[in-house]
């Protein structure tokens, strides 16, 4: 999942329109551990993020789509994994 | 037992734990990188049973806002356990931090005294001592307030106290003038000539109504020139008149365009101000929103240390209700989280928002004792 993921994942940010400070300060809020150069490093795909941590970030992502009126597009581990 | 965690080599975190004490050491600097590390590390130490918690700082730095508000919500979550919270040898730089940010009334005692420049290795010599007052919401607030150093802060309230006695000097009816600015959400006085003014600004502030309060909002100019007359504002206008003021003028201040504030002028004198007056106020209140759109910087560190606050208390939240769900369900954390993230994926309510009913939930009132599916707490 993860170089998939990550690839991408910084795309889904810049669609979210969500800055990289905020995106962390929501993944802090759900619990992320991560710093914020670590989860910059897991956007970019330097540095690969745990199945949990993955889907901490594919969360604050998500969530922030519902605040935009969208649905959850970002894929969650079991997503990858279970189709 | 001991670990060590180092990011960057920005900071580092020593850990010796013992059966009474834990303690602490860090060293470098602790700025928002370091906030889950070091927030992890508490959250460790709270749910552990040490009698004492040191934290060593006296390789430390530089310490950030961010960083004082974790120290201080420990030192008030193990307080409020009867336990102790200590900062041991701070360098006189970091030892004024922390009383600048309030957090030394928030820790013991010993922080400033005989602990003072040696390292001492052991945790048996820790004397008991009676427990300080803490839980007051203020020293959080004045520590929302604190940036990395007060100076920035200072430079640009220096320099809005001079814009000030400048309008206060040119503008002849003026009998007082004041900066009212926006901080952590809330609108204060930075500025002013005399007690009367600020006492007028107070008044706004309480009543929530008055020109200053209308200029900061809605970013225009707001007059009256007979505050007999005035009609806009009948909660502010009895105690502003009652100081003899008559006229009052408030230009809005911006940063970036946003309003922020204002520079409030008064007078005794009933239609004090003449066009030239109100043209130059405003020209000062452009002054002003340059200085304050220079030092941006500043404001958008204090948003940041009010964002992180408030997500400090959206991850315990969150935590918490990941505890009910453990221990409820018998199931890990993350598989606690997984289910709040999943719910939240079917019904797209926020998780935070899921989190809270689920602690609600435990809070149940008396009448509906018995009705709710989780077990009897009278057991």
């Amino acid at each position: 999942m993860g170089e998939q993921g990550s690839d991408t994942l910084n795309q889904f940010r810049q669609d979210a329109d969500l800055s990289r400070s905020e995106l962390w300060l929501r993944y802090f809020e759900l619990g992320g551990m991560s710093t914020a150069l670590q989860l910059e490093a897991i956007l970019y795909g330097a540095l690969l993020a745990s199945p949990h941590d993955h889907d901490i970030i594919a969360h604050a992502l998500n969530e922030r789509f519902v605040e935009l009126g969208g649905n959850h597009p970002v894929p969650y581990g079991e997503d990858v994994h279970g189709a | 037992m001991s670990l060590d965690q180092s990011h960057q080599e920005q900071f580092t975190i020593g850990t010796d734990l013992s059966d009474q004490a834990a303690v602490l050491t860090v060293r470098g600097q602790l700025d928002i990188i370091a906030v889950p590390a070091l927030s992890a590390l508490f959250d460790m130490v709270v749910a552990g049973t040490f009698a004492t918690v040191i934290v060593d700082v006296s390789g430390l730095d530089s310490i950030t806002s961010e960083c004082l508000a974790l120290m201080a919500h420990s030192a008030e979550r193990l307080a409020a356990l009867d336990r102790r919270f200590v900062i041991r040898s701070p360098s006189a730089r970091i030892a004024r931090l922390l009383d600048v940010s309030g957090l030394k009334d928030l820790v013991f005692g010993d922080t400033f005294g005989s602990n003072f420049g040696g390292p001492s290795p052991s945790d048996s010599q820790v004397l008991p001592r009676p427990p300080v007052k803490v839980g007051s919401h203020g020293q959080l607030a004045k520590l929302q307030m604190g940036s990395e150093f007060p100076s920035e802060e200072d430079v640009v309230d220096g320099a809005l106290r001079m814009v000030v006695a400048l309008a206060q000097a040119t503008i002849a009816p003026a009998d007082g003038v004041s900066v009212s600015l926006r901080r952590n959400g809330r609108l204060a006085t930075v500025a002013a000539t005399d007690q009367t003014i600020l006492d007028m600004d107070t008044y706004q502030y309480a009543t929530g109504e008055g020109p200053c309060l209308d200029a900061s909002i809605e970013g225009r100019a707001f007059q009256t020139q007979s505050l007999i007359d005035e009609r806009r504002w009948p909660a502010f206008t009895p105690s502003a008149h009652a100081l003899g003021i008559n006229a009052i003028l408030s230009s809005p201040l911006r940063a970036s365009k946003q309003p922020v504030g204002a520079l409030n002028i008064y007078s005794r004198q009933p239609s004090a101000f003449a066009s030239d007056d109100q043209k130059l106020a405003s020209v000062f209140a452009i002054e002003a929103s340059i200085i304050l759109t220079e030092a941006r910087v500043d404001v958008s560190a204090e948003d940041r240390a009010t964002r992180f606050q408030s997500a400090l208390l959206v991850r315990e939240t969150i935590a918490q209700a990941q505890g009910v769900l453990m221990g409820r369900e018998g199931i890990s954390g993350d598989d606690a989280f997984t289910l709040l993230r999943t719910h939240s994926q079917l019904t797209g309510q926020p998780l935070f928002e899921r989190a809270q009913e689920i602690i609600a939930s435990l809070r149940r009132p008396q009448r509906d004792r018995g009705t709710g599916t989780t077990g009897d707490p009278n057991g």
